[in-house]
């Protein structure tokens, strides 16, 4: 198999053309089995390289399969009662690609050309676009240079950041109770596992006080956990 | 027409960096000389001729173009080379097949939708539509009536600078490509645009490694 440099193509179509060019094919009468079979080798070595790319030659990959599929089948026949090519609408967008193509490379000759020119005003054309003049800023300024810069100006206000402060109405009275209450169905429990079930951050850190409190009040103890980053928390039965 | 006009008009031409159209030059002349003045823009065109024509006789290194529908000063083919060695314009990149492929395609079908050109190239194309409005040489110029209200692009007056236009319509005619294609007189320049870039990069080469030695030292 003979290797095709990558960057050469600007697309499915044009390597399309470069096939069509190489073995001297009749556009109107492309062989679609040979040719998709080509593509498709060059689709698998693209595939590897350039993901992005490989998903427009993909699309053309499938249309050329859909082509070759309905060449098999039985022809289709239009109103008027001829027979539909599949390939028609393959052909119809070469062509038109081809067109462009040729006319893009008669641009680069225009392009070779003018840039022999020189105009006047070149050598300070650099520094040219710094001067901040009233005239030449209004200038080539269309209604979406407008808008752009008007959507720019708003993205930049920065968004008032608004604290909205709920009230919780949360007592250390009640998550001692509420420690208590959960200590009595076990005699262990570790403190992660106590809070888990609290959704509120001012909840879990007025339990954390209410948890100190009845230790000073001695009516828990606290240890070590063996899970680190946490602690258990025990029922101390005295009287 | 007076033949002072002539060199009223070349100064005016003279004086501005951008193509200056037939309407800015009959504006300023009877801004001056009062409206009475007979100036069509006929007689500007004429006088542009024979200005180069003057330039011309006197082998001058420069001419007048018609560039954008107006006139612009530019220096000759011949001392392009030199010129480009103290320009700002030389370190400009030649455009990318891509990027002369959606050129053209938006130049004859504009105003054209994003979707439409990347049907016609059966490639995506936000990059080099994002290239080429920068580079100034397509523009936004509305939207479609259509679903999603795409928008449309197409040439700016820079786009005809850069190729050297008067207007759109001296865009070459698609039809005619296949002739010009197998045309003797533009295979032959197409031989010559090749010989000037090899000589161009030959001479990139030779100014880097000019410019390597100098560093070295």
């Amino acid at each position: 198999m003979y290797k095709i440099k990558l960057d050469q193509f600007e697309g499915p179509l044009d390597l399309l053309l470069f096939f069509i060019k190489r073995d001297e094919l009749n556009i109107y009468d492309i062989p679609i089995s040979r040719i998709t079979k080509e593509f498709l080798e060059y689709v698998n070595l693209i595939k590897l390289l350039d993901l992005e790319l490989a998903g427009d030659f993909i699309l053309m990959a499938s249309t050329l399969m859909h082509i070759k599929v309905r060449m098999l089948l039985p022809k289709e026949i239009d109103e008027k009662g001829q027979e539909i090519d599949p390939r028609t609408e393959l052909v119809q967008a070469l062509l038109e690609y081809k067109k462009y193509k040729e006319v893009a490379e008669e641009l680069t000759f225009f392009e070779s050309n003018q840039r022999k020119l020189s105009f006047r005003g070149n050598f300070t054309a650099d520094e040219k676009e710094s001067l901040p003049e009233y005239e030449t800023l209004l200038r080539n300024v269309s209604i979406f240079d407008l808008a752009k810069a008007f959507k720019n100006a708003l993205a930049r206000i920065k968004e008032k950041t608004v604290h909205e402060i709920k009230k919780i109405n949360v007592t250390v009275d009640e998550q001692m109770k509420f420690i208590m209450d959960s200590l009595s169905q076990k005699n262990e429990m570790d403190f992660i596992g106590l809070v888990s079930v609290l959704k509120e951050k001012i909840r879990i850190v007025i339990t954390f006080i209410a948890l100190l409190e009845l230790t000073k009040m001695g009516q828990i103890g606290i240890k070590e956990s063996s899970n680190f980053n946490d602690f258990v928390l025990y029922k101390l039965n005295h009287g | 027409m007076d033949s002072i006009y002539n060199s009223i008009i070349e100064a005016l031409i003279f004086a501005s960096d951008d193509s200056l159209n037939n309407s800015e030059i009959i504006k300023a002349i009877k801004g001056i000389d009062g409206k009475d003045v007979q100036i069509s823009p006929a007689d500007v065109d004429k006088c542009i001729d024979e200005l180069n024509t003057t330039y011309e006789k006197l082998n001058m290194s420069f001419n007048i173009l018609r560039i954008a529908e107006g006139y612009l000063f530019a220096t000759k083919q011949e001392y392009a080379k030199y010129v480009g060695f103290l320009s700002s314009e030389k370190s400009k990149r030649r455009l990318s097949q891509a990027a002369l492929e959606t050129l053209a395609i938006t130049a004859y079908k504009q105003p054209i939708t994003k979707p439409e050109i990347e049907s016609i190239r059966g490639v995506n194309s936000d990059y080099i539509l994002n290239t080429l409005l920068e580079k100034n040489l397509i523009t936004i110029t509305g939207r479609t009536e259509s679903v999603g209200r795409p928008l449309l692009y197409g040439t700016t007056p820079e786009f005809l600078k850069y190729f050297g236009l008067n207007s759109i319509k001296d865009l070459p005619k698609p039809r005619e490509i296949e002739e010009i294609m197998n045309d003797e007189d533009f295979l032959e320049q197409k031989r010559k645009i090749m010989m000037n870039m090899i000589e161009e990069n030959i001479q990139e080469e030779t100014s880097n490694e000019a410019n390597n030695d100098i560093d070295k030292t």
